[in-house]
């Protein structure tokens, strides 16, 4: 466990999470922390019903590493529940959290509002310094 | 002859989400064809059902969070998260499927007799106080439980959904006058519901979760409530017993790996009906279930079982694991409450 504590960072396939997982994986390679990128699988994926298939966690994984980050320093996890409640728990949880990284919309966010903004609401809750990365940004 | 009271079907021509997504209108269709499958003519009451009031609705949810919901409906709605969604007319439905509830146990309150089906939707138990999730908007059972508590009465919200109801624990955490009792697949989603999340410093052991791995049976779930949370519903003496009453434990769902039958929960529905404490205080409100033919044939079954028109749908089912996941969970429980306990201590 680095002594800054691990960067989290949300992923749920999309285009702008894997920006962030960039952005993440780059920013723990400064603080020379660990990374943690988490997947929420929710009702419908577990299921594989309503067009929602299981998220390519290789391919977060490799994204990181394509950043400068060792293998051995990414942690791929995958925890159940919906993307908001279950990166919260993470960053409540025993390990210490440097950061959590999430992208701007991911699959399911309207700009603007809170309700269907995991960014929005994390940047709330979260008892974490959370950064949002910008769907504008060209990892 | 007991009196069924079924409050809707509400949401049967809104909150559509097309046919792909599996909570969808089509599922009230399966749920109302369980119940003509009875025949119970007469034996029947329609009550008019109307929209949660904005005083209703705000014992449960922030004033914040309803205005949110409300805006984001009148602007199309939309993706709420990957799997929860809002239509235009979404406010509406949710309004009236939190109604629904109400108005069944006001209606029981009248006729002082009889048992209340609530075939609404969107469903409920995931919603929390401020955020809709899990296809839930309105945590409709939890509206119709405040408003019980709101009367100096005391409810028991028993959950046999798949699924852990977290919007329902979080709403009553630390309320002495609701007793929450689930038992839910574990581990899946919403992730919560361990045996150690037992209630707050002001209500130490009244959220009883029952975890069960994939794969267990009826008996394992009867046994859940029968050996472990009978004591503590019973110490509790509630006025209302309320089910959140998904049937995607059905072994055929979809969504969960539990191993039920439609004949389960008719056993699952005599179980509970023991701890109403007078006629008239039994309310089932659905929540999961998406195999359309074990939904409908599970509806059938319960129902049926409780107004005594029941016929053998299919065998109820044994032999499962889980017991040992449960006696494992009794300690922690105890130890858990112990530590609530020592935490409210001056």
């Amino acid at each position: 466990m680095s002594a800054t504590g691990t960067v989290v960072v949300g992923y749920d396939g999309s285009a702008d999470a894997g920006s962030a997982v960039t952005w993440a994986a780059r920013t723990a390679l400064a603080l020379g922390a660990s990374l943690c990128i988490v997947h929420a699988v929710g009702l419908l994926e577990h299921g594989g019903v309503g067009g929602r298939g299981p998220v390519d966690g290789a391919a977060a994984v490799e994204r990181a590493c394509q950043a400068g980050l060792d293998e051995s320093a990414v942690e791929w996890r995958v925890v159940d529940g919906d993307p908001c409640s279950a990166l919260l728990r993470v960053t409540e949880g025993p390990e210490p959290v440097a950061l959590l990284v999430v992208g701007s919309r991911g699959s399911g966010a309207h700009a603007g509002t809170l309700l269907g903004s995991t960014s929005l609401e994390l940047a709330e809750h979260a008892p974490v310094p959370v950064t949002i990365v910008p769907s504008t940004f060209e990892a | 002859m007991t009196t069924l009271v079924v409050a809707g079907p509400v949401g049967i021509s809104e909150h559509d989400g097309g046919r792909d997504h599996p909570e969808r209108p089509d599922r009230l269709f399966a749920a109302m064809d369980g119940l003509r499958a009875l025949d119970l003519e007469d034996q029947v009451v329609y009550p008019a059902v109307r929209e949660a009031s904005l005083e209703e609705l705000s014992r449960v949810h922030t004033p914040a969070y309803l205005a949110e919901l409300e805006a984001f409906c009148a602007r199309g709605g939309g993706s709420v998260d990957p799997d929860t969604y809002a239509r235009a007319d979404s406010w509406t439905a949710a309004r009236r499927a939190a109604g629904a509830g109400v108005v069944a146990l006001e209606e029981l309150g009248r006729l002082g007799e009889g048992i209340a089906f609530v075939p609404v939707r969107p469903p409920g138990h995931h919603a929390t106080g401020d955020r809709a999730m899990g296809f839930c908007l309105v945590n409709n059972v939890a509206v119709a439980a405040a408003a019980r508590a709101a009367r100096g009465e005391r409810v028991l919200v028993l959950d046999w959904d798949v699924h852990h109801g977290n919007g329902t624990q979080d709403i009553f955490w630390d309320d002495p006058d609701v007793l929450y009792v689930s038992t839910h697949q574990h581990p899946l989603y919403p992730g919560t519901g361990r045996p150690d999340e037992v209630g707050g410093p002001g209500a130490p052991g009244l959220v009883v979760n029952l975890p069960l791995p994939r794969g267990a049976t009826g008996d394992v779930v009867r046994a859940a409530i029968d050996e472990f949370a009978r004591d503590t519903i019973e110490a509790f003496r509630p006025d209302w017993v309320l089910v959140s009453c998904g049937f995607d434990a059905h072994r055929a769902d979809p969504l969960g790996e539990l191993a039920l039958s439609s004949g389960d929960f008719a056993e699952l529905a005599c179980v509970v009906r023991e701890f109403a404490p007078v006629p008239g205080r039994l309310a089932l409100f659905l929540e999961g279930g998406y195999d359309l033919e074990a939904l409908a044939s599970s509806v059938e079954a319960t129902l049926g079982a409780l107004v005594g028109a029941g016929r053998r749908v299919s065998d109820p089912t044994e032999g499962g694991p889980g017991l040992e996941q449960l006696r494992a969970g009794r300690s922690a429980r105890l130890a858990a409450i112990d530590r609530v306990h020592a935490e409210a201590a001056p």
